[in-house]
């Protein structure tokens, strides 16, 4: 036998070693985004500690007056930043955006899963995967052109007439750019991410559990809500969830539809709103301007809120899914 | 009595599937709604010409935007792709069972971070603080941030696909890990590494707001220059463009978002086809 | 070769083929073959060299609609490119030195200008604003009167319909429709909006003049992108106001939107006519500071139009090198020049009015300071 050349023994140890540092690029990349995040915050913290969640007023401060001192920091006169406007207008539309994706995307699964076979299946399950590839721009520009107007005149008027028994569907229409146009286009960005995860666990279902409640007497129907949904609720949960982060994070297509309010919380359902991540593109021009550059430091603690956010719902959703056992089939792709 | 309550569960459950059916119709509907009237907006404000000139004024051309985005997904690509590919290798052949569930973990946290949060950290670190300016290599690497993730899971999960035999084979024959890896475990998990480029050539150009701050915008051609040069790209154009009231500038952002969605979904399709070979063929 | 050299091989070839001509189309339609301001051994004007503008959108018709078409005759080796991303953002990459002029309706801030004292304010035009509305029932000649106090209550929420009797009262004769108020502010760093805040500060002081305005909290009020933006959301609400550039004026009315009658300093409702806008002018203090940083709103005189103001170009006074330098001097001078850019034939499409010939001496010494 020819003894292994040290040359070989080398290069297996440089590759080894070569592929651990690529592989620990994304744990760096993430602690360095991390911790700049936090340390440009930090002024921030300091001067508005709780009140950042708590308030709704958002104020770069008059940047042609003159500095103040306060809590240690230079701030402008009359700068203070409250996020809660933010907060609110990013949950809100991932709620609304979540109470319409998923009754949608559980009936679409349970069809693709359970009513459609071979060609046709797979080509549908294509078609609805398509929309997790679209980028979020072409979703705002189909919500500012199409989807606005629409709810402006159409489905904003109607509507209005369940304001009669829902409070927040009351009041004016406004310009059809608001946290429920938000939130439909919100929900066509979730839909795909839910349906695939939710149609490759319902196909997991052992066809015999099916079949004996088909041999009870139960309808199709009854078959799907009482055994195969249940079966896999956990995993269905964890989609929801990574869905939920998913929408909390988008940017784009909130920022054309959203109507970028300030300083008011929403009154009803089409009211004018912003999200974290939209104010965060919109309004770092403005935070530049800022000679003290305490605005820089308050976007900065908004991602890091942000982040934080995000970050705690998809280890939520991960748990959730883990806990099922079936989360390493999950296909790895549709998490996008 | 029984027969009424078997009538009325019969009648919910036609209920039920009509409704199911519904939602499925509504969800495709949403979907061609979308992508059909982008083409529609898209043919009918497209000309040739707009591949090959610079804007001027409120409208004109594509070049400099078409360009841009080329140049940016191939310098992310260029740091993505290793830093994925060989990353996938070490989690799935070289890592213990701890460490490659802390890697593939930590990479999964990764993905989840906000576009708009990369794209503001590389804003922060890189254009300010280490003064690069809007540049080429400012852009790619946010992109990259954002890239890494799919194709290191991908790789990953692919190679894992790889049965033990065919390795255990190749050990048996005394080579050494490297030389395993090399010649023979990687082959048939090209599909899956490929459908991880793939992705994440198509997630890169629909991306923009981790561009927004560190490309800048450029109504020039993108120059050999990395840094200090802002860049153009197309999914700017979608969104500037789009809020001018201006005709011209109307048509040239929907013929950037026609390109662009006529590309993207040329991607996915590829690449659904690429993952379901195998079933398609079956059936 | 084995499968994967070839595949890497084919890999590199492909990559380097495509850059190879995507470079090389880029080299031969744009003719330049230098990346910018990295060539420091001719300082000639034959020397190729790229100026970049971003900033104000009220500036960006002029600049780039007008003055770049027409300063490729003048000067062939110079490229120049602009964009309409707002004067916030037009300050912040000046100073960043991102580009090499920021456009913006609004000086730098003193706390700015403290901690970068090589930043120049130059004037180049005489701009204005107005305040536009989308009220179809009113004829295009009426022309409705408001006071800076007036719209101060409507964009804080306290006058909500369009036929309340504030607005009755400086419009007698005109039938108001019942329509509500729909406010539209700029939700970007605005030098417009410092203009509009600034002429409410005087009326209100819970305004301040601000390039980015927290805007007291209106149920309706929406937020849109630039100047454009702004025009286009006020087409799509009936009923709503807003603050728009004067290079704007004519998209907006062409779009059906109507626009307002001020209430200037004396106390007569003035159109932005450009007599009514001279006027103004005229009446600017005769004392400018030598940095030329002042406001021009509420200027006294019977005609004087409210809210006008410079056009600043932003410009860091050290450049990267001297070819830039000397390229943006030729342009800058160009451009406040009466037979250069400040002619008619460029002003008048965008209704800015030229910079006042006691500026010129000013504005140039601004400019000589300029280094590379």
């Amino acid at each position: 036998m020819r003894p292994v050349r040290s040359f070989t023994k080398t290069a297996d140890k440089v590759f080894t070693m070569v592929t651990g540092l690529c592989a620990s690029s994304p744990i760096v990349f993430l602690v360095v985004i991390a911790l700049m995040v936090l340390v440009q915050a930090i002024p921030t913290l300091r001067l508005m500690g709780w009140k950042f969640i708590t308030q709704t007023e958002w104020n770069f401060g008059s940047l042609y007056g003159t500095m103040q001192h306060i809590h240690g920091v230079m701030v402008p006169a009359g700068a203070t930043y409250g996020a809660l406007v933010f907060i609110v207008g990013t949950l809100a539309s991932s709620v609304i955006a979540i109470v319409i994706a998923v009754p949608i995307s559980i009936l679409t699964a349970v069809i693709l899963a359970y009513q459609v076979r071979g060609r046709l299946q797979l080509s549908l399950s294509i078609l609805v995967e398509l929309l997790a590839g679209i980028p979020s721009v072409i979703f705002g520009l189909w919500g500012m052109v199409v989807l606005a107007p629409w709810m402006q005149h159409s489905l904003g008027p109607l509507l209005i007439h369940i304001g009669t028994v829902i409070p927040y569907f009351k009041g004016p229409v406004g310009t059809g750019m608001g946290l429920l146009t938000s939130g439909i286009v919100l929900a066509l960005m979730i839909v795909p991410i839910i349906t695939a995860t939710t149609r490759d666990l319902l196909q997991q279902v052992p066809t015999l559990y099916r079949e004996g409640g088909l041999g009870v007497g139960m309808t199709t129907w009854e078959v799907v809500r009482l055994i195969c949904l249940p079966y896999v609720k956990d995993g269905m949960v964890g989609a929801v969830a990574l869905g939920w982060g998913r929408a909390m994070g988008e940017t784009m297509a909130v920022l054309m539809v959203s109507g970028n309010a300030t300083n008011h919380l929403p009154q009803n359902i089409y009211s004018p709103t912003a999200t974290m991540a939209s104010t965060i593109a919109s309004k770092l021009d403005s935070a530049l301007g800022d000679a003290s550059k305490m605005g820089v430091h308050a976007l900065a603690e908004l991602a890091l809120l942000l982040m934080v956010l995000t970050l705690f719902t998809n280890l939520l959703a991960r748990w959730l899914v883990s806990r099922t056992g079936r989360g390493r089939r999950m296909r790895v792709k549709v998490s996008a | 009595m029984k027969d009424s309550r078997r009538r009325s569960r019969k009648v919910q459950t036609y209920i039920w599937w009509g409704v199911a059916w519904l939602a499925t119709a509504l969800v495709l509907f949403g979907l061609i709604d979308m992508v059909g009237s982008i083409l529609v907006k898209g043919v009918t404000s497209f000309r040739f010409s707009m591949l090959v000139t610079l804007p001027h004024g409120f409208g004109g051309g594509l070049r400099n935007a078409i360009l841009g985005t080329f140049e940016l997904v191939i310098i992310s690509i260029v740091f993505s792709a290793p830093l994925g590919i060989l990353g996938g290798i070490y989690v799935s052949e070289f890592a213990s069972h701890r460490v490659a569930n802390g890697i593939r973990f930590l990479t999964e946290v990764l993905s989840g971070v906000p576009s708009i949060v990369i794209g503001y950290f590389g804003y922060l670190l890189m254009v300010l603080q280490w003064g690069w300016g809007f540049s080429p290599l400012a852009a790619g690497i946010a992109l990259t941030i954002m890239m890494l993730p799919y194709i290191l899971r991908n790789t990953d999960s692919s190679l894992t696909q790889v049965p033990l035999a065919q390795r255990e084979g190749a050990w048996a024959l005394g080579m050494t890990r490297f030389q395993a890896v090399s010649r023979v475990i990687w082959r048939p998990a090209t599909n899956g590494i490929l459908t991880g480029v793939l992705l994440a050539v198509a997630i890169g150009m629909g991306e923009t707001a981790p561009l927004l701050y560190t490309a800048g915008w450029s109504t020039l051609d993108p120059k050999l220059s990395l840094l200090h040069q802002p860049i153009g790209y197309l999914t700017y154009v979608i969104w500037t463009y789009i809020d001018m009231p201006y005709d011209e500038s109307h048509a040239l952002a929907y013929s950037a978002a026609f390109l662009l969605v006529l590309v993207v979904l040329l991607i996915q399709v590829v690449l659904r086809l690429l993952v379901n070979r195998r079933a398609f063929g079956r059936n | 070769m084995s499968k994967m050299t070839k595949w890497m091989v084919g890999a590199s070839a492909a990559t380097v083929l495509v850059t190879v001509v995507g470079c090389g189309t880029a080299n031969n339609a744009s003719g330049n073959n230098s990346a910018s301001g990295s060539n420091n051994t001719t300082s000639g004007s034959s020397q190729k060299v790229t100026l970049a503008e971003t900033g104000s959108s009220l500036l960006y018709p002029l600049f780039n609609g007008e003055w770049i078409d027409a300063y490729k005759s003048v000067a062939p080796n110079v490229t120049m490119t602009a964009a309409s991303t707002g004067s916030g953002q037009g300050q912040s990459d000046a100073l960043a030195g991102n580009v090499q002029i920021g456009g913006s309706d609004a000086y730098y801030p003193d706390a700015i200008m403290s901690q970068h004292p090589e930043m120049l304010n130059i004037p180049m035009a005489i701009s204005a604003q107005q305040v536009m509305y989308y009220l179809p029932t009113l004829s295009a000649s009426t022309h409705l009167k408001l006071s800076a106090d007036v719209l101060a209550k409507i964009y804080e929420g306290k006058i909500t319909k369009w036929n309340d009797p504030a607005i009755q009262a400086l419009n007698s004769g005109v039938k108001l429709p019942s329509l509500s108020i729909t406010p539209v502010v700029r939700s970007d760093s605005s030098g417009d909006t410092f203009l509009f805040s600034s002429f409410l500060s005087a009326a209100d002081s819970t305004f301040q003049p601000n390039t980015q305005e927290s805007w007291p909290s209106v149920q309706a009020e929406v937020g849109a992108q630039g100047n454009d933006g702004v025009v286009s959301t006020m087409t799509k609400n009936k009923g709503s106001i807003g603050y728009v550039g004067i290079s704007w004026l004519d998209q907006g009315t062409q779009a059906g939107l109507g626009y307002a009658a001020l209430k200037n300093k004396d106390g007569n409702f003035v159109l932005p006519t450009s007599q009514d806008i001279q006027a103004a002018a005229t009446n600017m203090p005769s004392t400018i500071p030598a940095d030329e940083r002042v406001s021009l709103i509420d200027m006294p005189g019977k005609d004087s139009y409210p809210i006008i103001n410079f056009e600043y170009a932003l410009v860091n006074s050290k450049q990267a090198n001297s070819a830039t330098a000397t390229a943006l001097k030729n342009f800058l001078n160009w451009a406040i020049s009466p037979t250069g850019g400040n002619q008619s034939q460029y002003l008048n499409p965008v209704h800015f009015q030229p910079l006042p010939s006691n500026l010129e001496a000013a504005s140039q010494a601004q400019i000589s300071k300029i280094q590379g």
